[in-house]
């Protein structure tokens, strides 16, 4: 590049920079056709349209009670839904919704107990099929396991753990979090629901540079250099933004159960007064962990392979962050096809 | 001067891109300082502290606006979370009500068909949910 052709690229990619970064919020995300099953409080449960179902056992999918699950469906051609319903499958979500204060009363055990219960049971009536196939991703799939480990009979035959956090020792969340001048009990009755813009800060200040400056910066010399994708920029980064509160008890209770006394890997975790046993964990489980995961490392999900109770257990361990591990740019050909793989397998009748 | 090999044979950076490996190289060094940074004991002190103050001011603020609030005889944040919370434990009830209901018809119409098997001489086929569970007994670790 010349010095003139550089002094004319350089405003025009000030201004294509400056408009990826102002539109990023119209962004189209979440755009597969899907219909709403069954509602309660903010949670509802969608049942994606499919042309070509060939396996009977439907998918459940759980997200994380931090940002939202449009993550699973991304942008058309990367999307997770999208790969899975051309794969065959019958595809359903959960979606927790966006909480204020007046759900602050709703705790881990209300998801547990009540919501994942009440979608796997609306599931099964709108399948017609007598199990499902579950697939938590981060504290949606912890929030699975439990749910598993909790209810022995449940209709669950394959279980999926995505980067699920179940020893947190030794990660940084458990550094900033499990130390007594942390109050978790004064945040969580003072904001009743917290912030999803302090959770989100959080996240981010785990790698503060790379969060806040090189994103930018990579972006920029992208546009500068001609070889920018405005829309996976722009569709990843909408998603990362929306950050819906995380309801105050759930939140309590996340932060000391997992964080504060690490009682899920301890054997001590208690819910509505029974103890969560993962040996009574018997479907076939998938467990993927991602190499450069920081928010849930994957030292803290191996133990899992060794506590669940069942016979047929499988660990994936790829490349990728927390995120990128699903929703990357290399996902499509690196993750999910070992994912449809497995699930095939086990997917008959 | 672009097109000078290097001893490998590939031709040698400008100073352009010279420039930005070495920016990229202090960016990635400054990145891992960061992180060093963020993940000690001192770090996690300042960030209780800071969080416990933000708190506490969000904690004034809040009884501050809805004293005037009440004061003026409107509504506040408190009030409509109270109702809304009412609302809440109604829906579960209406759910749970519901959820008995689509039960009680189930069972309802099972039996129904059952009984017209039977008059009709038809054996009824359980549905083995739990026996077409699949038990592999497999326990592999893939990774690549």
């Amino acid at each position: 590049m010349t010095a003139l052709e550089r002094l004319v690229r350089t405003p025009i990619a000030a201004l294509e920079f400056a408009n990826t970064v102002l539109t990023e919020r119209d962004a189209p995300i979440g755009t597969t056709p899907k219909d709403v099953i069954w509602t309660h409080r903010t949670t509802t449960l969608y049942r994606y349209r499919s042309a070509n179902r060939r396996y009977p056992v439907p998918v459940l999918l759980v997200f994380a009670l931090i940002n939202r699950p449009d993550i699973f469906d991304l942008r058309r051609g990367h999307s997770f839904v999208e790969f899975l319903l051309d794969e065959g499958y019958d595809v359903f979500m959960v979606d927790w919704g966006v909480p204020d204060e007046s759900d602050s009363d709703q705790g881990l055990d209300y998801y547990v107990c009540d919501e994942i219960p009440s979608a796997i049971r609306e599931t099964l009536r709108a399948s017609g099929q007598d199990e499902i196939s579950m697939l938590g991703w981060c504290i949606g799939g912890t929030l699975s396991l439990i749910h598993c480990g909790l209810f022995p009979d449940t209709p669950v035959r394959n279980l999926l753990l995505l980067t699920t956090p179940v020893d947190t020792s030794g990660s940084l969340y458990f550094n900033w979090t499990a130390r007594d001048s942390f109050d978790v009990d004064h945040v969580a009755e003072v904001y009743g629901s917290v912030p999803g813009r302090s959770i989100d800060w959080a996240n981010k200040m785990m790698k503060p540079v790379t969060n806040y400056w090189t994103t930018y910066r990579r972006l920029w010399q992208a546009i500068y250099d001609g070889e920018s994708r405005p829309e996976a920029y722009q569709a990843m980064a909408k998603w990362v933004a929306d950050n819906p509160p995380f309801p105050g008890k759930a939140y309590r209770e996340w932060i000391t159960y997992m964080y504060k006394e690490n009682r899920l890997v301890r054997e001590r975790l208690r819910i509505r007064g029974r103890r969560v046993d993962l040996r009574d964990v018997d479907q076939n489980v998938l467990v993927v962990t991602a190499g450069a995961d920081h928010i849930a490392p994957r030292q803290g999900t191996l133990p899992l392979l060794d506590m669940v109770g069942s016979e047929d257990v499988t660990h994936f361990d790829r490349p990728g962050g927390h995120i990128g591990l699903m929703a990357g740019s290399r996902a499509r050909k690196e993750i999910w096809p070992d994912i449809a793989e497995w699930l095939a397998e086990r997917s008959e009748r | 001067m672009a097109d000078k090999p290097n001893q490998d044979g590939a031709p040698a950076p400008t100073p352009e891109q010279e420039v930005r490996r070495l920016y990229e190289e202090a960016e990635t060094r400054v990145a891992r300082a960061a992180e060093r940074v963020v993940s000690r004991d001192s770090f996690g002190e300042l960030l209780a502290m800071v969080t416990e103050n933000a708190v506490a001011l969000t904690r004034i603020g809040n009884e501050a606006m809805d004293l005037v609030l009440r004061n003026l005889r409107v509504a506040s944040r408190q009030d409509i979370n109270r109702l809304t919370r009412q609302l809440g434990r109604t829906e579960d009830k209406l759910e749970q009500v519901l959820q008995e209901v689509e039960e009680l018809r189930d069972e309802l119409g099972s039996s129904s068909n059952g009984t017209a098997r039977s008059r009709s001489g038809g054996a009824s086929r359980s549905s083995g949910a739990s026996d077409s569970r699949r038990r592999n007994t497999r326990r592999s670790s893939g990774s690549s």
